[in-house]
């Protein structure tokens, strides 16, 4: 009984499908966008689709990290957007699109694909394909530059 | 982006000397709706991309708009041989409605099926009357596709099924401008264990086929199922349609991705399925499709990729396709090998794909992206798609008329 509650919790901590990594407030990009600009704070956004291998690697061993996570839960709105999904969204332009959509007009040609930008949606800087923990740390250092250099000027 | 053009160079010098004339020349290309501006946007989508149409002497367009707020459902039409479209129609009702798919009845008559506050509605039209508007019963139903089915219509679509969607098929009775809707099924007979979405359908006469995207393998896969017993709508178990690859030595994931599959049927009983497809997974999407082999094993035969190797060197999205009854046959897309998104065909000649040919009028400066396709009697292809000066920018809708030159 034991083994099998512990065989259900690790399903639940790594599941087997790309979805976000688990421990992170994740939401759409609509919803994301729109804190963002409430907040005036960077989105991370995830492109990812479903059955993605190297999302789940990037979640399993980059995103797992607790200072990553604590990192990107406090410097960012973070949005995840499936490039294969029929979910429709609103752009900020007033634009209902589908999460699909989303990805091509972001290139998200290839998954994962993780965008920085500034609460306006303009882009700062863009990861493509597994990422390490030291990638998304110095990611992370790279962007919190941009915008302070961004704030000062 | 450089990069490309560098492999382009290359692949061009290496490329033996063979150049096909394309079969279509392009009118200048003209505007379908005059509706636009700032803060409207078009789109020409539907499950299975079928946005165009043409009936006896008329061409019409289907797409979806938000001119007054909302995202509504309009068609407009021309004559083949006037130069403007005119006669613009709103034919969705008061709520949220999306993803048109226009199917040409005969007598300028036109069908359309699109979703509309989560349920499915059709009518007809002709360029003079609308027809009343029927809702299917189905709860939570989306992305319809629509095609002529003996002398009525069948609609896929996929609908809500507990956790999962479920793609389900239900045939439409014609009389005159009304429509009545006969009793549907599930186009797989086991119950749904994962998602099934963005169907399209064709009719042979005695055979109906759907194809679909389907999660059940852990990763998105298109499968497809036939219908031999078109009196009481039953289908035999759905088949996968895009290949598995299999990598050994992949730990993660359960498989590449692909996405919106079309079908189109073409020559003597033919069917040909295409799809954007991820399984060169540094490149993006490609096109890919496969045949329909009646009376075999596997209902779809051997992928084949339909684009040259100049455009696998970009990624392609939004794919459609379309055939006539002499066999020719023509896949569109578009795609960013120029950096920015163009409409590029590539058709079947002596039984493989042609060199990728980017439309004239459909290319160039600013997005020319969501192409729909087809082919009149007299195999001149008509196209529209949709226009923006910049990613995010405000749209149009615009149409060419593609003239047989080349038989």
């Amino acid at each position: 009984m034991r083994s099998a509650v512990f065989l259900i919790t690790l399903l639940f901590m790594f599941p087997v499908m790309a979805e976000p990594p688990q421990g992170y407030p994740f939401q759409s990009f609509d919803d994301a966008m729109q804190q963002a600009r409430t907040e005036g704070k960077p989105l991370f956004v995830y492109f990812g689709r479903y059955g993605c291998g190297y999302c789940e690697k990037t979640n399993k061993e980059a995103f797992s990290d607790k200072q990553v996570r604590e990192a990107y839960s406090q410097h960012y709105v973070l949005a995840y957007v499936d490039a294969e999904s029929g979910k429709r969204l609103r752009l900020p332009s007033g634009e209902r699109v589908t999460e699909r959509e989303v990805g091509t007009r972001y290139n998200a040609f290839v998954t994962p694909v993780f965008t920085f930008m500034t609460p306006e949606g303009e882009e700062l800087l863009r990861l493509v394909g597994v990422q390490r923990i030291e990638d998304l740390r110095e990611a992370d250092i790279k962007v919190q530059g941009l915008m302070s250099k961004q704030g000062a000027s | 982006m450089k990069r490309i053009s560098v492999w382009a160079g290359i692949l061009l010098a290496l490329s033996p000397l063979c150049i096909h004339a394309e079969p279509w020349a392009f009118d200048e290309p003209v505007a379908v709706t005059s509706t636009h501006g700032e803060k409207i946007f078009h789109h020409l989508e539907s499950s299975g991309r079928r946005n165009i149409a043409i009936s006896g002497d008329t061409v019409a367009v289907a797409w979806e708009d938000d001119r007054d707020g909302t995202p509504r459902i309009y068609l407009a039409h021309k004559r083949l041989d006037d130069e403007a479209f005119a006669g613009e129609i709103r034919i969705s009702g008061p709520g949220e409605a999306y993803e048109p798919s226009l199917v040409a009845l005969g007598d300028n008559r036109y069908a359309l099926a699109w979703e509309e506050d989560a349920k499915i509605h059709l009518r007809l039209v002709t360029p003079d009357k609308l027809g009343p508007v029927i809702m299917l019963e189905a709860e939570e139903a989306m992305q319809s596709s629509l095609t002529r089915h003996d002398q009525g219509l069948l609609v896929a679509f996929s609908r809500r099924d507990g956790r999962y969607g479920l793609v389900s098929m239900q045939p439409i009775r014609v009389d005159g401008l009304a429509l009545q809707p006969g009793s549907g099924c599930a186009v797989d007979p086991e119950p749904a264990r994962a998602e099934q979405l963005y169907p399209a359908i064709v009719s042979l006469g005695d055979r109906i086929i759907v194809a679909w995207e389907d999660r059940r393998a852990g990763h998105t896969i298109i499968m497809a199922s036939q219908s031999d017993n078109t009196k009481s709508c039953q289908f035999h178990g759905p088949q996968r349609v895009s290949d598995e690859i299999i990598d050994r030595t992949a730990v993660y994931g359960k498989g590449h991705g692909v996405a919106r599959v079309a079908l189109a049927r073409y020559g003597d009983s033919k069917v040909l399925a295409a799809w954007a497809d991820k399984r060169d997974f540094r490149a993006g999407y490609d096109i890919y499709s496969a045949d329909y082999q009646p009376g075999k094993k596997q209902l779809f035969g051997t992928n084949v990729r339909v684009q040259d190797d100049f455009g696998g060197l970009a990624e392609q999205w939004h794919t459609t396709v379309a055939g006539d009854d002499s066999g020719r046959l023509v896949v569109a897309w578009d795609d960013r090998r120029d950096d920015n998104a163009d409409i590029v065909l590539s058709w079947l000649e002596d039984g493989q794909w042609s060199d990728d040919f980017v439309v004239p009028g459909a290319s160039g400066t600013g997005e020319q992206n969501h192409p729909t396709i087809s082919l009149d009697s007299s195999g001149n292809l008509h196209l529209a798609w949709i226009q923006r000066k910049s990613v995010n920018g405000p749209t149009q809708v615009l149409y060419a008329f593609g003239r047989l030159i080349n038989k």
